[in-house]
Order: C-alpha cells, then sequence, then structure tokens
C-alpha cells in the first residue's frame, strides 16, 4: 500500500518561506490564514538567532534554525477520531484529508490537533486576486481547511507544490511504505524527528537534523523511479541526469507529468516554474 | 383522586410575572438577533480565533451540562431507594434539569460554523468520535426529563383537566403504576446522569493536544462538578421560586439539602481538585516549600473565582453551624457554588488553548481580523475575550432556559401536598 509521508531536511532549509508561498497559492489559501508555515527557531522573533554575538575574540552563540511546519499527515490522527461526521478521513494512500461538503465546522478537530496545523473560516474567505489562485477551489466560511498533502497534484503524479519550490531541496515527498523510495532512504539513513512525538500521534513528516542530507539532486522530468542510476547519496552535482538540459525547453509544464506505471508521483520538470 | 394533591406555584401570573416574562422575552429575541447576525457575518462575530477555537458557547456548554444533574439526581435517588425524601423537590428538580439541558444543547448551535449540516451526525457520524458519543447522551438525558417531569405530573395534570395530560386518566390503578414506573426511571436516569457528566468530560479528556485537559481525573471532576453546581442551583431556583410564587421549600429538607452541598463541594473542591494538583506540583518543584506553593498557588484568576468564591466561601458558610440553617445563607453559599463553577469550565477552556504547543514564531495564523490585543495575523499563544455578540446569544439561551422554568411553574404542578409518597416497583419484584 501505498503511504505517503514528507521528508524535511532542517540543515538544507534556508527560511526563505517559498514552501510557505507556494501553499498559500497552489491551494487558495484564504488571506490571514496559513497552512504552511516556516518557523523560526532560536529567537522570540521570526529569522532572529537566540544567543549573543561573538566578543572579546570569542566564538558567540547564535544559534537559529527553521521549522518549516503544517498538518504533519499522522497515522494515528487525532483530528480524524474527533470529527463525529467523518468529515475528516485519512485517505487509502494515507493523507489526511477533509472534506468540506461535510464539515459542519464544530472546530473538534482544531481542538485534537497538537500542531495547530488546521484554520477555520471565520468569515467569508477572501481572495487576491480575488478570482483565486493555483489548482484547488475555494472553501467555503464556517468549515475548518488544512494542507492536504497537494492531493490534487499527487493524483496526478506529481509532488506536492512545496516540495518542487524548494529552492534548497529540503523537502522531499514519497511513499513511506516502498524501501526504496528517497523519504524511506533518508529516514533509516539520517537522524529524523517527528514533532511531538511524546504525544503518540505518529506523523508522517519526519525532520531531518545534525547531518545534511543530499537534498533532491533530480532535475530531470523523470519519474524517480527510471533515475535508478541516479543516487541520492553522493554529492549531486554528477548525479545530474543528461536529459535534464534537454527538458528546460518545455515552459509549459504539466504535459510532461503523465504517470508511467505505478509509479510514485515525483518530480516534475525543471520546466514547470518550480525548481528553476 | 382529588384534585388537591398538586399545586401549582403560579395560578396567574400578575404585573411582576408579566414584566419578567416580557423581560425574559425581549432577552430571547436580541439573543436570536444576535445569532442571525452571526450567522450572516460567520464566527468573525466572536472572539474566538485560530488558537483559541472554542470559547463562550463551550464554556457555558460545561457549566450548564453540569447544572442540569442536580435537580435529577435529586428526584430520582430517593426515588430508586424508595424513600420519600427531598419529595417537594423532585418536580421542580427534574423542571430546572430540563431547562439546564435545553440550554446545554442550544449552546452548541452557534458554536458550529455550518449549523444547517448538523444533520450529518445521524447521516453519517463516526462512533470514535466523543463529540457523537456527547450528542447521543444529551438528546437521550432531555428526553428523559421531558418524559419524567411528565410521568411524575401526569396524574395531577389529569385531575386539573390539564390538556397536558395527553389523555392520560387520574386513577388509583394509573398512580400505582406510575410508581413502578419511577423507580425504572429513577434506575435509568442515574446512570444517564452519570454517564452523561463522563463524556461531556472526555470531550476534552480524550485530548493528548490540549494540556491539562488530557487527564483521566476530567470525567470524576465532571461529576462532582455537576453534583456541585447542579444542587447549588436548585437550591437557589426553590429559594427564589418560594419567595415568589406559591412552591413552599420545606425549610428541613433545604437545610439537609444544603448540608450535603457543602459535602458535594468539599468532594469537589477540596479532594478532587488536590488529587489532581498534587502530583504535578511534586514532580516539577524539587523544595518543601516550593512543591507545597506549587500545590497551593493557582494560576489564574479563573482559578481563584472558582476555588475560593466558588469553593472555599460556600463551604465555610455551610460548614458552620449556627450559618447554614439560616436560608439566606443557603441561597447565597448556593449562588456563589453556581458563580464558581462557571469558571471552572472557563478555566479548562483557557489552559487547553492558552498555550501552544509549537509556539515558535512567527506563531499561528489567526484567520480573521483579530480584534484582540494583537495586531497582525499572528499569535504564539492564545487570547480570548467573548464579543458582545457571544454574551447576547448565550444570554438569550439562558432566558429561553428561564421561561422553560417559569412555564413550568405555571403550568405544571410542581408541588405534591400529600406528604408520603415513595416508589414502588423494585421491592415488587423482588417479593
Ligand atoms: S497534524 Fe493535526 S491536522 Fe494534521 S493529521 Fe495530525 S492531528 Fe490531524
Ligand atoms: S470542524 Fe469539520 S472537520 Fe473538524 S471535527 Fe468538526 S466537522 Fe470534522
Amino acid at each position: 500500500m501505498t503511504n505517503y509521508g514528507l521528508v524535511i531536511d532542517q540543515e538544507r532549509c534556508i527560511g526563505c518561506q517559498a514552501c510557505a508561498v507556494s501553499c498559500k497559492q497552489e491551494n487558495n489559501v484564504p488571506m490571514g490564514q496559513f497552512w504552511n508555515r516556516v518557523l523560526t527557531e532560536g529567537g522570540d522573533k521570526i529569522d532572529t538567532p537566540s544567543g549573543g554575538y561573538p566578543d572579546d575574540g570569542g566564538s558567540g552563540s547564535l544559534d537559529m534554525q527553521y521549522q518549516p511546519t503544517a498538518c504533519q499527515h499522522c497515522e494515528n490522527a487525532p483530528c480524524v477520531k474527533v470529527c463525529p461526521v467523518n468529515a475528516t478521513y485519512t485517505r487509502d494512500d494515507g493523507i489526511v484529508e477533509i472534506d468540506y461538503d461535510k464539515c459542519i465546522g464544530c472546530r473538534y478537530c482544531m481542538a485534537a490537533c497538537p500542531y495547530n496545523a488546521r484554520v477555520f473560516n471565520w468569515d467569508e474567505p477572501e481572495h487576491m486576486p480575488e478570482a483565486g489562485t493555483g489548482d484547488v477551489a475555494a472553501r467555503p466560511q464556517g468549515v475548518v481547511e488544512k494542507c492536504t498533502f497537494c492531493s490534487h497534484r499527487v493524483d496526478e503524479g506529481l509532488d506536492p507544490a512545496c516540495v518542487v519550490n524548494c529552492p534548497a531541496d529540503a523537502r522531499i515527498f514519497g511513499d513511506l511504505d516502498d524501501e526504496g523510495s528517497t523519504v524511506s532512504k533518508y529516514i533509516n539513513e539520517y537522524e529524523t524527528d517527528q514533532l511531538l512525538e511524546d504525544r503518540g500521534t505518529n506523523p508522517k513528516t519526519h525532520y531531518i537534523s545534525g547531518e545534511m542530507s543530499p537534498g533532491r539532486p533530480q532535475t530531470s522530468d523523470k519519474m524517480e523511479s527510471e533515475l535508478d542510476d541516479v543516487s541520492p547519496w553522493s554529492d549531486g552535482a554528477e548525479d545530474v541526469p543528461a536529459e535534464a538540459s534537454e527538458s528546460d525547453s518545455s515552459g509549459s509544464g504539466g504535459s510532461h507529468h503523465s504517470i508511467e506505471g505505478d509509479a510514485a508521483p515525483h518530480v516534475p520538470a525543471v520546466g514547470s516554474g518550480g525548481d528553476d | 383522586m382529588a384534585a388537591d394533591t398538586s399545586r401549582i406555584a403560579i395560578p396567574a401570573f400578575g404585573t411582576k410575572g408579566k414584566l419578567w416574562l416580557g423581560l425574559l422575552a425581549t432577552v430571547i429575541v436580541a439573543g436570536l438577533a444576535a445569532w442571525g447576525y452571526q450567522l450572516t457575518t460567520g464566527l468573525v462575530a466572536t472572539g474566538m480565533r485560530n488558537v483559541f477555537s472554542w470559547g463562550l458557547y463551550i464554556m457555558m456548554f460545561v457549566l450548564f451540562v453540569g447544572l442540569s444533574a442536580g435537580g435529577l439526581i435529586i428526584s430520582s435517588a430517593p426515588k430508586f431507594f424508595h424513600s420519600h425524601r427531598y419529595e417537594g423537590f423532585a418536580r421542580l428538580g427534574v423542571l430546572v434539569s430540563l431547562a439546564c439541558i435545553t440550554v446545554a444543547g442550544l449552546l452548541i448551535l452557534p458554536d458550529i460554523g455550518r449549523p444547517e449540516r448538523l444533520y450529518q451526525f445521524f447521516t453519517s457520524p463516526d462512533f470514535r468520535s466523543p463529540m457523537v458519543w456527547d450528542f447521543g447522551i444529551v438528546i437521550l438525558y432531555g428526553v428523559l426529563n421531558l418524559w419524567y417531569l411528565w410521568l411524575l405530573t401526569r396524574r395531577d395534570l389529569a385531575a386539573r383537566g390539564s390538556p397536558l395530560a395527553l389523555g392520560v386518566d387520574d386513577t388509583d390503578a394509573g398512580r400505582e403504576r406510575d410508581r413502578t414506573l419511577m423507580f425504572w426511571t429513577a434506575a435509568l436516569a442515574l446512570p444517564t446522569a452519570v454517564a452523561l457528566h463522563s463524556v461531556t468530560g472526555w470531550i476534552f479528556a480524550t485530548q493528548i493536544g490540549r494540556g491539562d485537559w488530557f487527564s483521566p481525573l476530567v470525567a470524576p471532576v465532571f461529576i462532582a462538578k455537576a453534583l456541585v453546581s447542579g444542587l447549588g442551583l436548585l437550591l437557589v431556583v426553590s429559594v427564589l421560586a418560594d419567595r415568589l410564587t406559591n412552591y413552599e421549600v420545606d425549610r428541613e429538607e433545604l437545610t439537609s439539602l444544603g448540608k450535603i452541598l457543602g459535602v458535594f463541594l468539599a468532594l469537589h473542591v477540596v479532594y478532587l481538585l488536590a488529587a489532581e494538583r498534587l502530583p504535578h506540583a511534586w514532580a516539577n518543584h524539587f523544595e518543601f516549600w516550593a512543591i507545597t506553593s506549587g500545590f497551593l498557588i493557582g494560576e489564574s484568576v479563573y482559578f481563584w473565582l472558582w476555588t475560593v468564591v466558588g469553593g472555599a466561601v460556600p463551604l465555610v458558610m455551610l460548614m458552620i453551624p449556627s450559618l447554614r440553617k439560616r436560608v439566606s445563607v443557603i441561597f447565597t453559599a448556593s449562588l456563589l457554588a453556581v458563580f464558581g463553577t462557571m469558571f471552572e469550565g472557563v478555566r479548562l477552556v483557557f489552559t487547553g488553548y492558552e498555550v501552544a504547543n509549537i509556539d515558535l514564531p512567527p506563531g499561528i495564523s489567526l484567520g480573521g481580523e483579530y480584534a484582540g490585543i494583537t495586531t497582525d495575523i499572528w499569535a504564539t499563544a492564545g487570547a480570548y475575550t467573548p464579543t458582545l455578540v457571544e454574551v447576547v446569544v448565550t444570554l438569550g439561551i439562558v432566558a429561553f432556559g428561564a421561561l422553560i422554568v417559569t412555564l413550568g411553574l405555571k403550568y405544571v404542578p410542581i408541588q405534591r401536598v400529600d406528604g408520603q409518597y415513595a416508589t414502588d416497583g423494585g421491592t415488587k419484584e423482588r417479593q
């Protein structure tokens, strides 16, 4: 069975907010709401470190890291268990999703989510531009919404928007049940944490910290399954397949994302407006 | 059977009565208008936002579920044990319970973002959700109260020729049968009441994500709280009814129930609270005095309002023998107990939402022009002040509860006047 998960390499993350912004745009997230937030671990404010400057030739103690945070797509998701009307449910592929036509807006799921990943449409959602953005229909007033791992893209064989738009290759999406997927390999190879592990929610989002992963060196429009010769363990440069340069010309995006067989959805091409 | 076995508390509304009804009607209409306004603007009209996503409605829901306990328990417990103790409170108690559970149920409506979809509870319920359990038990409890009130009074209603008897006749055999039914209803009412308060507690106690909510003690505390506040409210209402209507409280029973309230208060505010706080205080502090103060000193003003104004003060009032016989003292102590319990619910919701588990900057998007302290869309902690809209909607619903009690006093023979009236049934089976 497919069981989608996300690996976020906090060592690679540069705190640029590209994932937060592309999420907002792709999913037509209303003004005043965020599904995906890049939090600063360090000082009291965004982009501020903790600690002090080096003085008198000392080394200083400045410290800062970023923690991109969205719905963790918990295995034992409390939001799914509390939803009285089955509006929040876990898909067969492990994605936790909300049926916006069913949600009664009781907000029990917001109480249940330990990560504050959910937002509620307190009034008629506003969009800029008014017609909305991205590929997802607007949600009405009075329902709860949140990150869907871009299920509409995944269904088409594409990675979530935040993954393709991360310029630091800090986000890797894939099938946790497939031993050979990059996410599985990284979870085995690197030291990874889940947020608030002690709550027993068993999130499908894993954070790498400590040693930096090579990220996602693929820049080809080929599926990962076709890139077997590309080793994610090397430092990248020589792994870029030759085809990569050829695909640069296809600027439209979309057309070359067809899935072959049951391949797991993966990297769209350079030309799709993400990685370039 | 003669018609004088019972008494109606309000034979007819006088000037004051009409003024009271007018006041209630005004508040109800204002509440409806405020709800209408909230429906058109959305819940942005409330003080709730993404971090603090439940507010006054849920706090008051918790209070009124608790308040609905007292009456039913006071009238059904003696009936279950074939005693006619507190008979004078039996009908009034069930009436008050019915009003409170109605208020509690109605308070959920304005909290729901899309109330028109509530039918989903029937078409697509998830039985893992404590809210589904609570939905079921609140409805069951409401129906049970309605049935019980009717059962207690239907023969008297029939004797008076009231259409509310719904065609039941006043016969000796019928009254006999009703006593059996009352026993079985009482037998059902007690576990239902326990289930109601436990399940309402479990809505919170099952949540690992919300601070102190996740505690096995929440359900027992909800039961103790229901006993305190429910009995407190029943005493308040009975004293008021005694002063303002033809209803008469039996002084001796009142004093006795006052003592029981003292016991409930001791169990709830002293014992259970200590049991809840001591382990945390012990684990978090090292020095003896640090442990002691961590144990004794609460964290918020709600804590003090609840434990001192609503706990210690009424407890002392009810403990001093020279004081506790006075109706005014019982009345004040009961009122304080109800008032204090309100802040327990408030505190519970605050402990869940005040602190975000992940409070890194910039924080969580609030999702609406936040009218409170912060000015941008981000928050790293929960803050909440109810808006006027929430207050008016809540008052409107509470006024509806008061209307139920008032009309009950007018149309239902709320008091028996012939004394002895024990239930029958359980013993018969055993004979
Ligand atoms: S992170 Fe929150 S919203 Fe997402 S699955 Fe877990 S509990 Fe549900
Ligand atoms: S707010 Fe909607 S999704 Fe959340 S628990 Fe209630 S019905 Fe389910």
